[in-house]
């Protein structure tokens, strides 16, 4: 009884976190940019498009003078939609024994197999962090 | 479609049709961004790819500039009609004035574009990207800054958030796909339109 209980609770905790992303979103990490180093951006920068490398190479140039709050997120910002654009990059990988399994799968097709993979049951923990991670879901 | 907690939250705020808005001045404040989940609402449901040339879409829009037809804009009809008939979303992209350098204010909204076209729901269909302007000033001009503007968006798309630049395409109507003709100098005819186009990849 007493371990049936510390199973299910156990499941309880462990549930929710298969499905939270680890990575943030394209529009959460990109208003971090906008509001620490918008001014920023404006002083330094202007007209220097929405392109991460460019926007960079700009702000780390102009290191000496953006503001503490620019210097403290810009490199954030960036990492956090780079992380999200390798986390899409890993799905094929993680994910290709589940694909196989699955959903017969080519995974080449990517988006094919995505959309079976979150159809299917019995889903892989990793492949189904990946899938979050990576803004599938 | 599967939504998750972020979703769930963002459903329902917001009810306006996905269009990306070319807007030519500076704005006061940070708009209120679209959400992801609404860009992927009114962007599915293409049925069939439909025939699309952009490259004469283009075209078309510069030679009835270049001949001055329809030359009063609250007569002047869309210049490509067959794009109202498939899914889109109309949203509000700021930009340096008389330039195609996307503003801070605009970057999240980028950002929430490009999670809509990574979600699961959109992965397998390719979109256009048009640019408008208003009425004011020349059409040919105005036609010139909505392709740049547009590219400007497919290459933030492209570069930075790593969209497969396959799957979007970019064109300027500039002042010939007036949204509200009956006002010529309005806002809204500077929003930039997300249309889907192609199914499936």
């Amino acid at each position: 009884m007493v371990r049936s209980r510390s199973i299910l609770l156990m499941l309880a905790l462990a549930a929710p976190s298969l499905a939270w992303a680890e990575t943030m979103s394209f529009g959460d990490a990109a208003a971090i940019l906008a509001k620490s180093c918008g001014k920023d951006i404006d002083a330094n920068c202007r007209g220097v498009n929405f392109d991460s490398s460019r926007l960079k190479d700009c702000l780390s140039r102009n290191q000496d003078v953006v503001s503490a709050q620019c210097k403290a997120d810009y490199a954030r910002s960036f990492d956090a939609i780079q992380k999200r654009i390798a986390a899409r990059a890993a799905v094929p990988k993680t994910c290709e024994r589940d694909i196989v399994k699955l959903c017969g799968g080519d995974r080449k097709e990517i988006a094919k197999a995505v959309e079976c993979l979150l159809a299917a049951s019995g889903v892989s923990a990793k492949c189904n962090q990946a899938i979050g991670d990576a803004g599938y879901r | 479609m599967r939504l998750g907690k972020r979703g769930l939250r963002d459903i329902g705020l917001v009810a306006a049709a996905l269009t990306i808005f070319v807007a030519p001045t500076f704005p006061a404040h940070a708009q209120e961004a679209v959400t992801r989940d609404d860009i992927i609402k009114r962007l599915s449901g293409l049925e069939a790819t439909p025939d699309l040339n952009v490259a004469a879409l283009r075209q078309r829009a510069l030679e009835r500039v270049k001949s001055k037809a329809d030359a009063v804009p609250l007569k002047r009809p869309p210049i490509a009609a067959e794009l109202l008939e498939l899914p889109r979303f109309m949203v509000e992209v700021q930009f340096d004035p008389d330039a195609s350098t996307i503003r801070p204010e605009s970057y999240q909204t980028l950002g929430r574009i490009a999670d809509a076209l990574c979600h699961s729901t959109l992965l397998r269909y390719g979109f256009l990207i048009v640019g408008r302007t208003d009425a004011t000033g020349k059409r040919e001009y105005n036609l010139t800054l909505s392709q740049k503007r547009a590219d400007s968006i497919r290459d933030a798309l492209v570069n930075t958030f790593k969209i497969s630049s396959k799957r979007l395409q970019a064109v300027g109507l500039g002042e010939e796909q007036l949204q509200d003709a009956a006002r010529p100098a309005t806002a809204i005819n500077q929003q930039v339109q997300v249309v889907t186009v192609a199914k499936p990849l």
